[in-house]
C-alpha cells in the first residue's frame, strides 16, 4: 500500500466531494424539523389552553373563532411542512449516500480489474464480493440513516437542554446530571462491540466464500457425490456466522438494562427534585409541566445512542475492509517515464537472462533463460508438467515479472511500455478456458467489441469453431453459461482462441490452446494460423508434436532452463527430450 | 430449455406475489412459536406495566406534591423505579430470546436453501450466472429474518394495542371516535396506492443488485482474461451502468417507502384537526366536554402511533418480500435428477454397462444421442474417440446420471441406474472432468476430497500413482501447499494431476477420464499410464482422449459421431475396417511423421 489509509470518516469525507452540500443541507433540513417537532405540540397545547381548557375557553371561541381556525391550519400546515422537510432531507440523505456508494463501488470495481496476481491469489472472489457487496452496504447507511440519527439525536438533545437551562438551571443540570453516566456506559460498549463488528464481517466473507465456492465446484461436489459433506461444511460457516451475529446483537443487552435504566431515572429525578422544587415555591407547576412535556426530548437521543454506536462499529469494522481493498495498490503498473507506442508493435520478443520465481515459493520456476523471436516467427515452446512454461509467457504481456533479467518486446523492456498498449498488442489463450456468460458473438469480441459481426465470424472459422456454432440453434446469439458451461472443452478452447485471433494481435500466445481439441480440428487450426491476414509473431505451448512439427524453432524447458532449442529436424537429430518425445507420440517405442 | 440468464437481463419472477409466502414461512416460524409467544407475552406485560408509569406520577402531581408530602412523594418514585427495573428486565428478556429465534430462522432458511441447491442438476448451474445464485443464499436470507421474527411480533403487540385503545376510545365517545377512525380508509387508500408500486420497486431493486452480484463475480474470476484484453475500460463502464441502474432502482423504491411514515403523520394530524373542530364547532358547543375532547385527543395521538408503527413494519414487509418471493422461488426450483421414490442402494459395482436404446439431448428438439445401445463387460477399458461436440461427454454424463435420459434405459450390472439412489451410485463412479476444479485449501485437503478418511499414506500413495508425488515434494510445504482459489498456483497439468489423484483415491468401481490427460505432457502421460494400468484392472473404465497414443491399448474403442456409436472394436480391428478411426489414426500419425 502506497498510499497510507486516511481516518474512516475523513476517507468519507473525501468520497462525498460533489455532495458535501447536497448532504450539509439535508444536515440542516434534520435540524430545521427536529425543531418543528418541537413547535407542533406547543400550537396544539396553545389551542387546548385558549380554546377548551382555559378559564375563557367558551368566550374566546365565539368571539376569536378566526384565531382558532389559524390555530389549528397552522398546526395542520406546519405538519404537512414538517413531514415534506423529512421526505425530502430522507430523499437527500438516500440520494447521497447512494451517489457516494455508487463512486466508492466504481472506484472498487476498478482497483479490483487491474490488480496483479499477488492480489488475486491473496483475496479470494467470495471475500472481494462480500467487500463490494455487504461491507458497503454499511457504509451506505452509515450516511443514510446512522450520521442523521447523531445529528438529530444532539440537535435534540441540546436543544431541549439548554431550553431547561433557560427556565431552571439547577433542574435542569439535575436531570441533565445522568447523561455522563449513560455515555460512560456507551463507551464501554463500543470497547466491547467494536472487536465483535471485526469478527462478524470476518464471519460473513467466510460464508460467502464458501457458498462461492460450492456453486462454482458444483460438477464436482456431483461427481464425487460429497453433497453431504458440502452440506456439513457450509453448514458450520453458517452456524458461525448466525452464532456470531448472535453474540454481537446479544453484546447491546447487556449495557441495555443499565442505559435504559439511567435513561427511566430522568423523569424519576424531574419528578422527585421537580416535585421538592415545587413544594419548595422554587419552580411554578407549569414549569414543571414544561419540564415533563418535554422530557422524552432528552430521553430519546440517550436511548438511541446503543443503536447509533453499533451500527457506527458495523461502519467502522466494514470500511475497514473495504479501505484495505481501496487503497491497495498493484505492483505491476505503468512506469512513471513509460514510452508511448501507440502504434502496432513489430512483435519482436526478446529474454535476457530472465530468472524467475514465485514470491511465496522458493523454488526458482526459470533460471537464466535467453532467447529471441523475430517478428512472424512460429515459436514452440515444450516441456514437462510444471516446468515453467505458463510462467514464461505469463512474463510477456508483464503479468508477471522477472526477478532477474530482462523481457524485451520490440527492443524495449516490457516494464517500460504502457501496459494497456503493450496487452493490446498481445493475443493470448490460456490453459483454463474463462469465457463469460454472454453470446458466444460477444466472447470472440470481447478485446474489441467494435469488429463487425463477419469478423467475428471469419475468426470463428479461423479457430475452427464456426461449424459447431452455426449447428447450433441460435447461432452466435447463443448464451455460454459462466466459465462456458454447456460446451465441451474443445469447443471452450477454439471460441478462446477467436477471441484471441479477434484482436489481430501482434503476438499471438497458446497456452497449450488446442489441447482439447481433436486431431482433425488441430490441423485445420495450424493450417489457419498460417495463413493470417495480419502479420503476427506465434508463441505456442503444446504437448503434440504435430503442433511444434512446423515451428520456426523448437524451445524444451527442463526444470526451468532452456535445454533444447532448435526446428523439428534439428531437435530430432540432437536424439535428446524431444526425439524421446517424438518417438512416444508416434509410438515407435514399442 | 429458457435461455441462459446473464447479467444484463432480469430474472423473470413467474408467480405473482400473493400472502401464501407469508403463510409458507411459517414453516420457519413454527420451531420457534413458543419462544416467540413467551417473547410477546413479555412484552405485553412490559407494555401494561408501562401504563403504570403516567398513573403513579398523576397521583404524585394531585397528591403528593400539593400536600407536600415528600414522604408519599418518595414512596411513589420508589414504586416507578420498580415498574420500570421490571419493564426493563422484561425487555431484556424478550430481546434475548428474539436475538436468538430471528438467527436461527436465519439460520434455519439458509440451511434449506444450501441444501436444496446441492439437489439442483448441472442445468441449475448452467443457466445463470453464479452471482444470481449467490446472492439468495447469502444476502436476500439476512434480509427477511427480522421481518419473520421481531416484525410478526410487533404486528400482534401493536395490533393489540390498537384494540384496546379503539374499545377506551368508544368508551369515551362515538362520534368523535368515529372522526379519529375516518383517518383509517384514507390512509387504507394511500397505503393500497403505494403498495403496488412499492412492491415492483423492491423487485428491482434485488433484480438490480443480483445483476450487479452476477456482473462482478465474474469479473473477479476473469480479471485476467480483461487485463489480457486491455479491456478494463469497457468493463468499469459497464459495472458503473450497472451499478447506476442499482442506485436508481433504489432512489425510486425508497421515494415510495418514505412516504409512508410522513403521509401517515399527516392524515393524524388532519385527525386532529378534525376533533378540535368537530368537537367544538360542529357537534355544538357545550355538547362535548372538556375531559372528552382532552381524553380523545391524546387517544387519537395513541391510535395514530401504533398504526405508524404497523405502516413502518408493513413497508418493512413490502420490501422484504421481494427477497423472500426469491428465495421460495430458489425452494421451489424442480430437483429434475433425484432418487425415484422406491430408489434402492445400488449394491458394490461389478461393471456392466448397458445403453439400452437411450435417447437424449439436453435442449428440447435437439438430440445429441439418437437411440444408443451398446454393453460395455465388467472390467473392461472403453475408449470413445470422434470429433468434438460429438456426445463423448454426454455418453459418461449419462453413466453418473447428471442428466436424465429422454428415452431408453441405462443398465449397471442390469441394474436401471434411475431406480437406484444417486449418492449410491456416484460414489462407486470415480469421475475425472475435463475442468479440474481445484478447491481452495491444501493439496492434501483436493486429493482427501475423493475419500474423507484417507490417511496420508493413502493420500501418498494415490498421487504416487498418478506422478504427482514428485511435483508435489518439490513444494516447500508439500502436501500442506495452500493452492489458492481454483488452484490458481498450480499448473493446468499439475491441477489435472491433482485431480487425477483425487478420482483414483476414491477407489471407483467404474472410472470415467474425460481429457483428463489433455494438459499433461506426453512424458509424464506415459509415466503415469503404467501406474494406471495397474489401477485399470479389474475396472470398467471410459477414456475420453484425443491423444490417441493413450488409447491406443484399451479393450475397445468406439468412435461416437452423429448422435451414436459408428464404429466398435480394438484398435486393431478397427484399422482393419479402415473406417473412420483408420482416417482419425492414420491422419494423426502422418502429422507426426
Amino acid at each position: 500500500m502506497n498510499q497510507k489509509p486516511k481516518h474512516k470518516i475523513g476517507w468519507l469525507w473525501e468520497n462525498m466531494k460533489g455532495y458535501r452540500v447536497l448532504y450539509a443541507v439535508g444536515i440542516l433540513g434534520t435540524i430545521v424539523y427536529n425543531i418543528m417537532q418541537l413547535t407542533v405540540p406547543f400550537i396544539s397545547s396553545k389551542i387546548v389552553d385558549l380554546f377548551l381548557a382555559g378559564e375563557k375557553a367558551a368566550e374566546n371561541l365565539s368571539l376569536h373563532r378566526d384565531l382558532f381556525y389559524k390555530l389549528v391550519a397552522a398546526m395542520v400546515l406546519l405538519t404537512f411542512l414538517r413531514t415534506t422537510v423529512v421526505y425530502l432531507v430522507c430523499l437527500d440523505m438516500e440520494k447521497v449516500s447512494q451517489k457516494v456508494l455508487y463512486r466508492i463501488r466504481t472506484y472498487l470495481f476498478d482497483k479490483i480489474e487491474t490488480q496483479d496476481m499477488r492480489f488475486y491469489n491473496t483475496f479470494r472472489t467470495g471475500d472481494l464480493m462480500t467487500r463490494v457487496t455487504g461491507d458497503l452496504d454499511a457504509i451506505r447507511h452509515m450516511i443514510a440513516w446512522v450520521l442523521r440519527a447523531i445529528i438529530e439525536s444532539f440537535s435534540l438533545f441540546f436543544a431541549t437542554a439548554v431550553y431547561f437551562f433557560c427556565m431552571d438551571w439547577l433542574l435542569a443540570l439535575c436531570v441533565l446530571a445522568i447523561a455522563p453516566f449513560i455515555f460512560l456506559i456507551i463507551r464501554l460498549f463500543r470497547d466491547k462491540v467494536a472487536p465483535r463488528h471485526k469478527q462478524l464481517r470476518e464471519k460473513h466473507a467466510q460464508m460467502n466464500t464458501a457458498a462461492q465456492e460450492n456453486i462454482s465446484g458444483n460438477r464436482v461436489v456431483k461427481a464425487f457425490a460429497r453433497e453431504e459433506y458440502e452440506i456439513q461444511k457450509f453448514d458450520e460457516c453458517n452456524k458461525d456466522y448466525a452464532r456470531m451475529n448472535e453474540k454481537t446483537a446479544m453484546t447491546w443487552l447487556t449495557y441495555f438494562p443499565y442505559v435504559e435504566t439511567f435513561a427511566n431515572l430522568m423523569p424519576l429525578v424531574l419528578l422527585l427534585v421537580g416535585g421538592i422544587f415545587i413544594i419548595n415555591g422554587r419552580i411554578t407547576m407549569g414549569e414543571y409541566v414544561a419540564f415533563s412535556g418535554l422530557i422524552w426530548a432528552v430521553q430519546q437521543p440517550m436511548r438511541m445512542m446503543g443503536n447509533i454506536m453499533n451500527e457506527f462499529q458495523r461502519f467502522s469494522a466494514a470500511s475497514e475492509k473495504v479501505m484495505e481493498i481501496y487503497y491497495s495498490e498493484p505492483a505491476i503498473v505503468d512506469a512513471p517515464d513509460a514510452i508511448d507506442r501507440p502504434e502496432r508493435f513489430a512483435g519482436r520478443i526478446e529474454f535476457k537472462h530472465v530468472s524467475f520465481q514465485y514470491e511465496d515459493g522458493n523454488l526458482p520456476v526459470l533460471r537464466d533463460v535467453s532467447f529471441v523471436i523475430e517478428p512472424g516467427q512460429t515459436v514452440a515452446i515444450m516441456g514437462e508438467t510444471g516446468c515453467g512454461k505458463t510462467s514464461l509467457i505469463n512474463m510477456i504481456p508483464r503479468f508477471y515479472e522477472p526477478t532477474a533479467g530482462e523481457v524485451l518486446v520490440d527492443g524495449y523492456n516490457v516494464s517500460k511500455l504502457k501496459l494497456r498498449q503493450l496487452r493490446k498488442n498481445i493475443g493470448l489463450a490460456t490453459q483454463d478456458v474463462l469465457l463469460f456468460s454472454d453470446t458466444i458473438d460477444g466472447n470472440i469480441a470481447y478485446g474489441d467489441s467494435s469488429i463487425s459481426q463477419k469478423e467475428v465470424e471469419k475468426f470463428a472459422k479461423y479457430s475452427a469453431a464456426a461449424a459447431f456454432i452455426s449447428k447450433m440453434p441460435e447461432g452466435y446469439e447463443t448464451i455460454v453459461g459462466e466459465r462456458g458451461v454447456g460446451l465441451s472443452g474443445g469447443q471452450k478452447q477454439r471460441i478462446s482462441l477467436a477471441r484471441a485471433l479477434a484482436v489481430k494481435p501482434a503476438i499471438l500466445i497458446l497456452d497449450d490452446t488446442t489441447s482439447a481439441v481433436d486431431m482433425e480440428t488441430e490441423k485445420q487450426i495450424q493450417h489457419s494460423l498460417q495463413e493470417l491476414d495480419f502479420p503476427c509473431t506465434k508463441v505456442i505451448i503444446a504437448q503434440r508434436i504435430s503442433t511444434t512439427k512446423s515451428a520456426d524453432k523448437i524451445l524444451v524447458i527442463q526444470d526451468g532452463r532452456i535445454t533444447e532449442a532448435g526446428t523439428h529436424d534439428e531437435l530430432v537429430a540432437q536424439k535428446g527430450y524431444y526425439y524421446n518425445l517424438v518417438r512416444l507420440q508416434t509410438g515407435e517405442e514399442e | 430449455m429458457a435461455r441462459k440468464n446473464t447479467y444484463k437481463e432480469d430474472e423473470v419472477l413467474e408467480t405473482p406475489f400473493d400472502y401464501h409466502h407469508l403463510l409458507r414461512a411459517f414453516v420457519y416460524i413454527r420451531k420457534y412459536l413458543n419462544k416467540m409467544i413467551l417473547a410477546l407475552i413479555l412484552s405485553a406485560l412490559g407494555g401494561i406495566l408501562g401504563l403504570f408509569g403516567p398513573m403513579i406520577t398523576q397521583k404524585a402531581l394531585d397528591e403528593a406534591i400539593p400536600q407536600a408530602d415528600i414522604g408519599m412523594l418518595l414512596t411513589l418514585v420508589g414504586l416507578l423505579v420498580v415498574t420500570f427495573v421490571v419493564a426493563i428486565l422484561f425487555t431484556t428478556i424478550r430481546s434475548k430470546i428474539m436475538i436468538r429465534v430471528s438467527q436461527n430462522i436465519i439460520y434455519d432458511i439458509r440451511k434449506d436453501i444450501f441444501e436444496h441447491l446441492q439437489k439442483l442438476p448441472f442445468q441449475y448451474y448452467d443457466d445463470r450466472p453464479h452471482g444470481k445464485i449467490l446472492i439468495r443464499v447469502v444476502n436476500y436470507v439476512n434480509s427477511v429474518s427480522d421481518m419473520l421474527s421481531n416484525g410478526l411480533i410487533n404486528v400482534v403487540l401493536e395490533i393489540m394495542n390498537l384494540v384496546f385503545i379503539v374499545i377506551f376510545m368508544f368508551m369515551v365517545d362515538v362520534k368523535l371516535s368515529l372522526v379519529v377512525m375516518a383517518g383509517v380508509p384514507v390512509l387504507g387508500v394511500f397505503m393500497m396506492y403505494i403498495k403496488n408500486k412499492q412492491r415492483k420497486a423492491w423487485q428491482q431493486v434485488s433484480n438490480k443488485n443480483s445483476n450487479l452480484n452476477a456482473y462482478l463475480q465474474e469479473n473477479i474470476v476473469g480479471a485476467r482474461i480483461t487485463q489480457m484484453f486491455a479491456r478494463e475500460e469497457e468493463n468499469a463502464e459497464t459495472f458503473a451502468t450497472l451499478s447506476d441502474r442499482c442506485r436508481s432502482a433504489w432512489m425510486k423504491a425508497v421515494m415510495y417507502s418514505n412516504m409512508v411514515w410522513p403521509g401517515i403523520d399527516d392524515i393524524s394530524v388532519l385527525v386532529r384537526a378534525a376533533i378540535f373542530i368537530f368537537g367544538l364547532i360542529v357537534f355544538g358547543q357545550g355538547n362535548t366536554s372538556l375531559g372528552t375532547i382532552i381524553a380523545i385527543t391524546s387517544y387519537a395521538a395513541r391510535f395514530w402511533q401504533p398504526i405508524m408503527n404497523l405502516g413502518n413494519i408493513f413497508n418493512n414487509f413490502i420490501n422484504n418480500i421481494a427477497y423472500l418471493e426469491r428465495i421460495f422461488e430458489t425452494l421451489d426450483e424442480p430437483v429434475t435428477v433425484c432418487d425415484a421414490e422406491d430408489a434402492k442402494e445400488m449394491p458394490r459395482i461389478e461393471g456392466e454397462v448397458t445403453f439400452d436404446h437411450v435417447t437424449f439431448g439436453y435442449e428440447e428438439g435437439k438430440t445429441v444421442l439418437n437411440d444408443l445401445s451398446f454393453t460395455v463387460k465388467p472390467g473392461e477399458s472403453v475408449a470413445l474417440v470422434g470429433p468434438t461436440g460429438a456426445g463423448k461427454s454426454t455418453i459418461v454424463n449419462l453413466i453418473s446420471r447428471f442428466y436424465n435420459v429422454n428415452s431408453g434405459r441405462i443398465l449397471i450390472d442390469g441394474q436401471d441406474i434411475s431406480k437406484v439412489t444417486l449418492h449410491s451410485l456416484r460414489s462407486q463412479m470415480g469421475i475425472m472432468l475435463q475442468d479440474s476444479f481445484i478447491f481452495s485449501g491444501t493439496i492434501e485437503d483436493n486429493i482427501r476430497y475423493g475419500k474423507l478418511d484417507a490417511t496420508m499414506d493413502e493420500i501418498i500413495a494415490a498421487s504416487r500413482t498418478v506422478c504427482a508425488d514428485e511435483f508435489i515434494g518439490r513444494f516447500p510445504d508439500a502436501y500442506q501447499t495452500e493452492v489458492k482459489e481454483r488452484g490458481s498456483l498450480l499448473s493446468q497439468g499439475q491441477k489435472q494431476l491433482i485431480s487425477f489423484a483425487r478420482t483414483l483415491i476414491s477407489n471407483p468401481a467404474i472410472l470415467v477420464l474425460d481429457e483428463a490427460t489433455s494438459s499433461i505432457d506426453v512424458q509424464t502421460e506415459r509415466a503415469l499410464q503404467q501406474g494406471l494400468n495397474a489401477m485399470l484392472q479389474g475396472r470398467t473404465s471410459f477414456i475420453i482422449a484425443h491423444r490417441l497414443s493413450t488409447i491406443k491399448n484399451c479393450d475397445k474403442i468406439m468412435y461416437v459421431d452423429q448422435g451414436g456409436v459408428l464404429e466398435c472394436g480394438t484398435h486393431e480391428e478397427l484399422m482393419e475396417q479402415k473406417g473412420y478411426y483408420y482416417r482419425l489414426y492414420t491422419a494423426q500419425m502422418e502429422d507426426i511423421a
